[in-house]
């Protein structure tokens, strides 16, 4: 896959995570105070994919390292995190998406949350294609 | 041994079937012969210059401009490049990241590595890397 199209599908992703983040945050809204309607900014929308944008960026590094050691590459992962953690929270202040602590650290667990429901997915799919690759793998094995 | 050969129109629907009650050897640099078009590659051992079997063959890797082939137990370097050494070594062998092409009959079994990403573990207890975007090619020679 070309960086260009890796990053307009991770924008993609990105976007519609937030956007149920923020639907799942309206309704527990709802379900508290019983507000049918929600106010928001004008700009939310376009907030939202910029933030994306930005936060597809960081998978370059992921992609440079792909050949890198483990510790390396642990430590790029940790990079990677911290990297989309300060995008999400700078945006979210630029954008005032929150005014305060209250109302910050909401977005703060949404974005481990998220985070780390992907890493969970990829790793799940990981382990299947293993299981795929093992089994293929017996059929034509050289016997030695 | 009766040989029955039918003509075709689309080369990529080519294949061969062999009804054998043993494997001998003859049948087996038959297999090798039709799979790979070609049974040796002229290597050098130091100062010799050894013929190496496509089959011995485990992975090819290409360090500082220099080619070399590694067998179970020897390694052997060869004035072939490594994208001339894809294209001659077909049908077993693919891909596993930037400077290496292993042998999918050498891999005893694979285990899902960070970053989505494979460690293959190798028949003579060798471990490799197949990289995030070297994976697809490994499924797709296995036919998953």
């Amino acid at each position: 896959m070309t960086k260009s199209k890796m990053i307009f599908h991770q924008t993609l992703i990105i976007a519609t995570a937030i956007l149920f983040g923020i639907g799942i945050q309206n309704l527990l809204e709802y379900v508290n105070r019983g507000d049918e309607q929600i106010v928001c900014q004008w700009y939310l929308p376009l907030s939202i994919i910029l933030t994306s944008f930005l936060c597809s960026l960081p998978t370059l590094l992921l992609m440079e390292g792909e050949e890198a050691g483990r510790k390396r590459m642990i430590g790029r992962i940790v990079l990677h995190f911290f990297t989309i953690y300060l995008t999400v929270s700078a945006c979210g202040y630029l954008f005032r998406w929150y005014t305060d602590w209250q109302e910050y650290l909401p977005i703060a667990v949404m974005i481990v949350l998220i985070y780390g429901f992907v890493w969970a997915a990829m790793c799940w799919i990981a382990k299947k294609d293993e299981k795929k690759i093992n089994e293929a793998l017996k059929d034509i094995q050289d016997q030695e | 041994m009766k040989v029955n050969i039918r003509q075709i129109e689309s080369v990529q629907e080519e294949h061969a079937d062999l009804y054998v009650a043993e494997i001998t050897e003859p049948i087996q640099n038959a297999v090798e012969l039709l799979e790979n078009n070609c049974i040796s590659i002229p290597c050098t051992d130091g100062m010799e210059t050894v013929m190496c079997r496509t089959t011995s063959i485990y992975y090819v890797e290409s360090v500082d401009k220099h080619t070399y082939v590694y067998t179970k137990e020897l390694c052997y370097e060869t004035k072939y490049r490594l994208y001339e050494l894809e294209e001659i070594l077909n049908t077993n062998f693919f891909r596993c990241s930037k400077a290496m092409i292993v042998n999918i009959r050498k891999i005893k079994k694979v285990k899902a590595d960070l970053n989505s990403r494979m460690r293959a573990e190798l028949l003579n207890g060798e471990q490799i890397v197949i990289s995030r975007s070297y994976v697809k090619e490994l499924k797709r020679k296995l036919g998953i």
